[in-house]
């Protein structure tokens, strides 16, 4: 069977996002970069086709959504999960661990001036942020980074997909 | 030097304002910067006495509306801000004149801030787009289909009609299993393991096992087979007496 064809039935029945490996374990003599090309293939098929669908990075995988397009016609059934829309505390305090990850939760308080114990509990509960080290030093604070979840939710391939200011590098730097 | 000037006149108007939205305010950073943004400061050469006069008193009923921690994080920031006022309004020591300016560490952290702050945004538009995009298994399944409601009502004459409709009961039959054959030879076996130990045996309680009549009659046939044969004795003493059957004496010597 065609190996686009096959990529496309995995895709098709996944409702969370698979990398290329995860895809290739449907066939034995598939490759992960075989299955690169098949979505490949798959993206320029829908395109031209004009289906209500597209195969979109996340990630590190690849998932089938809807088309943006098509989301107020969606939006009139019953959904299951209605993605919460994080608070302007959450997205703030995503912000710093995105960029400056991995990082404690002392360095989160100093950029925002406000207690962060439970904004980062609540994202750590979401799946968005967790643990990823231990700083050296006194008591050892735990160090916090983004996850997969995280590039899923604002819908990014990888971290540097981050968008940001033009002057944001600066800032960067003045921060080490 | 400047003497603190009282809270400008808009600010003023706007101080209400400042209060009952504190709680939009992430922290005293986005207040700050907030009072700086909108007045169009310059934020390299913020005028600290009135900045700090306007955030005094944008916060002056902090602890009536937000939790102590938060109310905390503000009021530090208050302090923060009357010190480095108080450290404008010292005069120098001549060996520390081209020492750092008071406010520089402030606007540091408020130029940091307002680079993440302006992440968040962008997270935010980023959090939109992708809600645009569904997957499968967002349309919740189909719940279990309702039974339509039925009205009620219904006459002596469609409840009749009904039941006329009705196909007849089946037929009544009783059920017939097959019986296990009952042979004459069997029971000639059982006869010789009844007698195997006995000098003699009773015919009605070697039958009062089974409740048929048809092994009464073939255990009655076996053991007269039997008789015939010379292998048991029976013996009656009257008419519907007990019927005893005794090994012969020929099986007893063998």
């Amino acid at each position: 069977m065609k190996t686009t064809r096959i990529v496309e039935a995995v895709l098709f029945a996944s409702e969370t996002p698979l990398t290329p490996a995860e895809i290739a374990r449907a066939s034995g003599d598939l490759s992960a970069k075989e299955v690169e090309e098949a979505i490949g293939q798959l993206c320029r098929e829908y395109e031209v086709e004009e289906r209500a669908f597209q195969v979109y990075p996340l990630g590190d995988g690849y998932q089938i959504l809807s088309r943006p397009e098509f989301a107020p016609y969606l939006e009139r059934f019953d959904s299951i999960t209605r993605t919460n829309k994080l608070s302007r505390a959450a997205l703030e305090t995503l912000a710093i661990i995105a960029y400056r990850q991995p990082v404690s939760r002392l360095e989160v308080e100093e950029v925002r001036g406000v207690s962060a114990a439970g904004v980062l509990r609540n994202l750590q509960e979401r799946g968005l942020i967790e643990v990823v080290d231990r700083a050296e030093g006194l008591g050892r604070p735990m160090l916090y980074g983004t996850t997969t979840k995280f590039l899923d939710h604002f819908g990014l391939r990888t971290i540097d997909d981050l968008p940001g200011p033009e002057n944001l590098e600066i800032a960067l730097r003045s921060g080490e | 030097m400047r003497l603190p000037t009282p809270v400008s006149s808009q600010v003023l108007e706007d101080g209400d304002r400042f209060l009952i939205e504190l709680e939009r305010f992430q922290g005293p950073l986005d207040l700050l910067l907030h009072l700086i943004r909108c007045q169009d400061i310059d934020i390299f050469d913020i005028p600290i006495a009135e900045i700090t006069a306007q955030f005094v008193a944008a916060i002056e009923h902090v602890e009536q509306h937000l939790t102590l921690e938060r109310a905390g994080s503000f009021l530090e920031m208050a302090a923060t801000l009357v010190r480095i006022k108080a450290q404008m309004l010292l005069p120098r020591r001549g060996d520390l004149l081209d020492d750092e300016d008071p406010r520089s560490e402030l606007v540091r952290r408020l130029l940091e801030y307002e680079v993440f702050r302006e992440v968040a945004y962008s997270l935010a538009d980023a959090e939109a787009e992708r809600a645009l995009h569904r997957g499968k298994g967002y349309i919740e399944p189909r719940p279990p289909r309702r039974m339509p409601e039925l009205p009620l009502e219904l006459t002596i004459n469609e409840l009749l009609e009904v039941a006329m409709s009705l196909p007849a009961p089946p037929e009544k039959r009783p059920h017939r299993a097959p019986v296990r054959p009952v042979t004459v030879d069997e029971k000639i076996e059982l006869w010789f393991k009844a007698l195997k130990r006995k000098t003699r045996v009773q015919f009605g309680k070697f039958i009062g096992r089974w409740k048929t009549r048809i092994h009464a009659v073939m255990s009655f046939l076996a053991c007269l087979e039997l008789a015939k044969r010379g292998r048991v004795v029976l013996r009656q003493d009257r008419h519907f007496g007990t019927l005893w059957i005794y090994p012969s004496e020929d099986d007893e010597n063998s």
